[in-house]
């Protein structure tokens, strides 16, 4: 059998962001080769966008979140390293932004990229209508019509929430186009997968029409407020006691094979080696 | 000239900001609001012309899909504007990000007497309010005066042109450094030098220090380097040094110990010594786990064969009191440094808080300075914001309320890290200075924060003057230095790494400089956040989000290079000596040269007259009550005590998961809703082993006995391990003690005696139970004044004493995570274990405390007939055998068992007449008894055979079954008592707070 693919991906550190650690290690579990890499380190051209293939905006509180969550490293990486960003989207490459990175992508404009501009800002991430912090877990309802390539073969998942601002906040009209374009690939749901329509806690920040994640047209970039890598490994779960007391009654196994966080991840290392 | 920009939400979006005010302006003051709308004001006190400005309101200060903004005032709709911002020098975290966002987007420097300062206005419409209730919202929800200002213009007030106005809160000072030569001719004069600059000296300290400046070698010594008198610095310098906080002289003192009931007389030499250190020595020799205790900042405990964990707590009491949000920020941000400078440095892996505040609904005749309900949101949010931003879960913490702590609140927050067991080839837990390595301050800037605030606060305050002795801790800053310094470490570039915190340079310098033995550094590299320090406000002011690091010349370039990669400010102020002495220059000049030994010889031991009387000499009884009729009503009361009921809210808001390591969650079960027993976590991603963590605070036992109020806690903390699969044979310690003034003073402390005796006490216990559980102290810390004084209904000030409080940190490693367990029930059938003895101890009890009593069979423990107990426990855990665990702690079997079934959604069918060490005693005394070494287990039928077996000879009962019908129902033999819904079990639980 021949070997794959290296797949190599970087995952922004530094100025507040914090999930670093463990996205790599979920990265490296996808199969992928993950290196943490300081936002300064690509603007000051030690390290280059151009030997990897997936590139990480990772959660965190990126100076402070202080003017808007994910603002300041938008301004910053626009200024600084703008054009290598969309270089590296345009080489086919795969982009996700995962909570402040959401936002970061969104500041940015890589999302939603309508119309193949990567540069306009038409969707915001905004105060949580719950007015505060907010950690729990979450039940989301993938959208099948999704061209997004992270979450091929994903129906309904949970996965841990983290954030302050995580309400999506756009016109009508950019979430019709978001809509019809199958751009938006997560929405928050009931246990038992419908929509939540709105409702507190299951949709947690009061996010339009149920928002979780979206992509861009080519589905290569992802952004959602949900950890994935906060659900790489089956005791994260909050029931994972109880699926193991279950497990040992009915002499089961314990399922601890991927967890669809692990999964969203998968897809995008399954993705690359098959380009 | 400078320009003030105002952001705001567009009109036809949600402002979650203005809700939030809205609802607790309601919700605290009855006040009628129909709507808030927020308006964040940026002042940029820069040179920037038209484009620039227009440049960074459009590309940063503005959303373009969310927000609208503009140089002049938005015209908001409102009643009332409340304009709420920053007095001059307090930190502006938002601000200084501005700066650097700026900086960013239009490429340029900002000078350094440029800034930009944030405010708010909030825009409130509701008709019928007077300027006095918008004066309480702001001055009671808004803004603390100590930090902040705040204006309310009415409608007919406000000038749509100007607005708010330009309002600056910069600090200029005007003041040209100065060194201050003090005589001290005679001891009252140094006395009184001492009481006018706040220097706090120890009366008895005082002939040894001018002993030393008058010694003929040392006043020749001072001659060369052109030294007389001591100047301010070094006296400063002293004082930080010889201060309670940094050399616990309390715990090093001598008590003369007298019990007055049966006239036994001790003298109890250093409780440091013989109840801390000599127990924890004599522990680490038999624990080959224990690897660094006693005298770095934390703790160091194997966790695996190549990493190490360091655990240490801290308390920032006083701080918080004064200013919630800021001190309690200010304190998680601060403890997180102490792991981060142990050794050579360790990475943050878990944060946990335990507040302790008067009554929630506090309406007597005391006026604290913030109100109990005011304080504990500030605290709440401060650790929120610090924990959150900082990157580590915070996913433990406990909450108290009690009157005592009208007087000043306490502030607990506990931090732990790991860090590889070899760091660059080198084992991480050493750490030296040499001479010749250079000093090197690294993080924020100086400024005049935390200066003693006896002399902050006597200033007279002009526009300019900093409010600098109340901080706000910046995690930002300091994540980026955390990170920096992880990478400078496992580079090999760290010698030697401490926090500057208490103390500041004054303390990291002068106690690292012990190990090279000596120190020589030039105080004006100092970089300072504002020009006008005295030199010896540089050396001890507590700005924060600082290290000192100690790095060898030849590595200085590349520290210095990642630093700058890392946009963090280091600077190297000095270098390590072996002159024996501490040197310090300003400009060239020495100000300062003192014996590093003048702080490690002579000083005498402090003194207490410790007088214990015994509740019965006190004329404590058991209350008479006689037995309750409404079983049903009763549990429902007690569930909804504030010391009992669900505080759900705040775990919810501490992001207890980030780094991926959560294992057991705050909130577990079937609904997510009940607290754990104890947090778990994998530190590092990819193995199987992982840390257990918990904590116990008892302080109500204190009012009977100090000492089963420690071993009560103590042996809580240790059952909350058990419970979750923890090693009994892997407990650490951590001791956080928070008590009131024990020095007898006739007018201000008449009953000092009695307190120091209470110290004594509690650590005896602390002792007997470390030995007889075998927990060695990793870490600990002593807050010794937790007295308030409180004005009342005439003017008359009433001195309020925090019940003596002792915070129990404890923490186990787990080989193998997926043995861990939860509380909650887990299947119908099961059977209901009571395992430990219940007794008739209900002294300090929350039961007790319901009908306003104290009591005085205070529960006890007997660890040598619990430890066999909790060996079995952990046992039959470790096998799979149980379903689930928990321990019986505050408000006994009845709170307990009503949470194990509401956790797991299911019913219960418990006979109390089968709780073990039960015979003969009334029911209400058996379901709120607080008895010690209890716990509830759930067990699958197919298992209990072997459970039992395990179990044989010890007492383990089974008093009943869990039921797919969801009521708890209870009997005594053949009486029924209650029969509860678990729903509303529920209901009544989570009703107190359950607006929040």
């Amino acid at each position: 059998m021949t070997p794959m693919t290296p797949i190599d991906a970087l995952v922004l550190t530094g100025y507040g962001l914090n999930c670093d650690h463990e996205t790599a290690h979920t990265l490296n579990l996808a199969g992928a080769r993950a290196h943490r890499v300081h936002i300064n380190a690509l603007i000051d051209g030690s390290v280059t966008l151009e030997r990897f293939q997936i590139l990480v905006f990772g959660g965190g509180f990126s100076w402070g979140d202080d003017h808007g969550a994910g603002v300041v490293q938008a301004v910053r990486m626009k200024n600084r390293i703008g054009d290598q960003i969309l270089s590296f989207v345009d080489r086919g490459n795969l982009v996700l932004g995962i909570c402040n990175g959401f936002q970061v992508l969104v500041n940015l404009g890589l999302l939603p990229g309508l119309d193949g501009d990567y540069t306009a800002r038409c969707v915001a991430l905004t105060d949580n209508d719950c007015g505060s912090f907010r950690n729990d877990w979450v039940h989301l309802k993938v959208e099948l019509d999704s061209p997004c390539i992270f979450t091929r073969g994903l129906s309904r998942i949970e996965l841990p929430i983290r954030h302050g601002e995580g309400k999506l906040v756009a016109s009508r009209e950019i979430l019709q186009r978001l809509q019809a374009g199958g751009q938006v690939v997560l929405r928050y749901a009931d246990a038992q997968g419908r929509r939540a329509g709105g409702a507190f806690p299951a949709n947690p920040n009061g996010s339009l029409d149920d928002i979780a994640g979206i992509c861009d047209p080519t589905g290569r970039i992802f952004g959602l407020m949900p950890h994935p890598e906060g659900y790489h490994h089956w005791t994260h779960h909050p029931d994972w006691p109880r699926i193991k007391d279950q497990c040992r009654r009915s002499g089961t196994p314990l399922p601890e094979g991927a967890t669809p966080g692990l999964e969203i991840f998968r897809s995008a290392v399954a993705y690359l080696q098959a380009a | 000239m400078p320009q003030r920009l105002e952001i705001t939400l567009k009109p036809e979006l949600f402002d979650a900001e203005g809700e939030a005010l809205r609802r607790k302006a309601a919700a605290y003051f009855g006040l009628a609001l129909d709507s808030v709308r927020t308006v964040h004001i940026l002042t940029v006190d820069a040179d920037l012309n038209p484009e620039q400005l227009e440049r960074i309101r459009t590309e940063v200060f503005t959303n373009p899909v969310t927000q609208v903004s503009a140089f002049t005032p938005l015209a908001e709709p409102f009643d009332w504007v409340v304009w709420v911002g920053y007095r001059p020098g307090v930190k502006d975290n938002p601000g200084a990000t501005a700066v650097e966002a700026i900086e960013d987007c239009l490429d340029v420097r900002l000078k350094p007497h440029e800034a930009v300062y944030t405010s708010r206005r909030y825009c409130v419409s509701a008709a019928g309010l007077a300027r006095a209730d918008l004066e309480r919202i702001a001055n009671q929800l808004l803004a603390n005066d100590i930090i902040q200002q705040w204006r309310v213009f009415s409608r007919q007030e406000w000038d749509p042109g100007v607005g708010i106005g330009i309002i600056i809160p910069k600090v200029i000072l005007d003041h040209t450094p100065t060194v201050a030569v003090l005589p001290i001719d005679s001891d009252d004069q140094l006395r009184r030098i001492s009481d006018a600059r706040g220097l706090a000296l120890n009366p008895n300290d005082i002939p040894t220090i001018r002993a030393y400046f008058r010694n003929p070698e040392v006043m020749a010594a001072r001659r060369a380097v052109g030294l007389g008198d001591p100047t301010d610095i070094e006296l400063e310098y002293i004082s930080q040094a010889r201060s309670d906080h940094c050399n616990h002289n309390t715990f090093r003192g001598l008590f003369r110990y007298l019990d007055l009931e049966t006239g036994q007389a001790e003298t109890v030499d250093n409780l440091f010594k013989t109840c801390i250190e000599a127990p924890t020595l004599a522990l680490k020799e038999k624990k080959d786990w224990v690897v660094s205790v006693l005298w770095d900042n934390a703790g160091v405990g194997r966790l695996d064969a190549d990493h190490y964990y360091t655990i240490t707590g801290e308390t920032h009491n006083s701080p918080s009191n004064m200013e919630a949000y800021g001190g309690a920020i200010t304190g998680i941000v601060g403890v997180y440094r102490d792991p981060l400078g142990t050794g050579l440095g360790s990475r943050l892996i878990m944060g946990a808080y335990g507040f302790c505040v008067g009554p929630y609904d506090y309406d007597g005749d005391l006026k604290p300075r913030l109100h109990p309900r005011r304080l504990l949101d500030g605290v709440i949010e401060g650790v929120r914001d610090g924990g959150n931003k900082s990157g580590v879960p915070t996913p433990f913490g406990q909450v108290l309320f009690h009157p005592g702590y009208l007087g000043k609140c306490l502030v607990f927050v506990t931090a732990l890290g790991v860090m590889p067991a070899v760091v660059a080839g080198v084992p991480s837990e050493h750490k030296t200075t040499s001479p010749g390595d250079l000093v090197i301050m690294c993080g924020g800037r100086v400024g005049k924060d935390g200066i003693h605030g006896v002399t902050a606060s006597s200033e007279v305050f002009s526009e300019h003057t900093p409010a600098g002795h109340v901080q706000i801790g910046d995690p930002y800053t300091q994540k980026k230095m955390h990170d920096f310094l992880l990478e400078a470490r496992d580079a090999g570039l760290i010698r030697f790494v401490t926090d500057n915190g208490g103390g500041g340079l004054s303390s990291s310098v002068g106690e690292s400089a012990r190990f090279a033995n000596g120190a020589l550094i030039d105080l004006e590299k100092v970089p300072l956040k504002y020009a006008g320090l005295d030199q010896w406000e540089i050396w001890v002011s507590e700005s924060q989000e600082r290290m000192t690091v100690a790095v060898a010349p030849q590595d200085a370039e590349r520290f210095l290079a990642l630093s700058r990669q890392h946009a963090v400010e280091s600077t190297v102020i000095g270098r390590y000596t072996d002159t024996g002495r501490l040197q310090i220059r300003y400009a060239g000049k020495t100000c300062a040269d003192v014996d590093l030994s003048l702080l490690e010889s002579g000083f005498p031991q402090w003194t207490f007259e410790a007088h214990w009387q015994s509740p019965a000499l006190r004329g404590l009884a058991e209350p008479v009550i006689g037995e309750p009729a409404d079983y049903d009503g009763l549990l429902l009361a007690m569930l909804g005590r504030p010391n009992i009921c669900a505080k759900n809210w705040i775990a919810r808001q501490y992001d207890h998961e980030v780094q991926g390591t959560s294992v057991l969650k705050p909130l577990v079960g079937a609904g997510r809703d009940v607290p754990g027993d104890a947090a778990v976590l994998r530190p590092v991603l990819g193995t199987p082993a992982g840390l257990a963590f918990a904590q116990a605070l008892l302080p109500h036992y204190a009012a009977i006995d100090a000492y089963h109020m420690v071993a009560c806690t103590m042996d809580e903390a240790v059952r909350r391990l058990i419970a979750v699969g923890g090693d009994p044979h892997h407990i650490g310690g951590v001791d956080n003690f928070c008590w009131p003034s024990i020095q007898y003073e006739p007018q201000t402390n008449p009953d000092g005696r009695f307190k120091a005796a209470q110290l004594v006490r509690a650590c005896w216990a602390l002792r007997d139970v470390c030995l007889a559980y075998a927990i060695p102290l990793l870490s600990g810390k002593d807050s010794m004044y937790v007295d308030g004084h409180l004005p009342g209904r005439f003017g008359e000030r009433h001195k309020v004493s925090a019940l003596p409080t002792l915070q129990f940190s404890a923490v186990s490693a787990i080989d193998d995570l997926t043995r861990c367990t939860t509380l909650e029930v887990k299947a119908p059938g099961d059977g209901v274990y009571v395992l430990g003895e219940t007794a008739d101890e209900l002294g300090g009890s929350e039961y007790y405390d319901l009908f306003g009593d104290v009591g005085s069979q205070v529960p006890q423990t007997a660890p040598e007939r619990f430890w066999p107990l909790y060996l079995a426990l952990a046992r039959a855990i470790a096998q799979g055998w149980v379903a689930s665990a928990h321990g019986v702690y505050r408000g006994g079997l009845g709170v307990h068992l009503a949470l194990v079934a509401m956790a797991g959604r299911l019913g219960m069918e418990i006979d109390l007449g089968r709780v073990p060490g039960t015979e003969g005693m009334r029911a209400d005394k058996i379901l709120f008894s607080e008895s010690a070494g209890r716990f509830i287990v759930t067990v699958d039928p197919a298992c209990q055979g072997r459970f039992e077996t395990l179990f044989q000879g010890m007492p383990c009962t089974r008093v009943g079954t869990v039921s797919a019908d969801p009521n708890l129902v209870v009997r005594h033999g053949d009486r029924a008592l209650t029969r509860l819904p678990v729903t509303r079990l529920l209901e009544a639980w989570k009703r107190p707070f359950g607006h929040l």
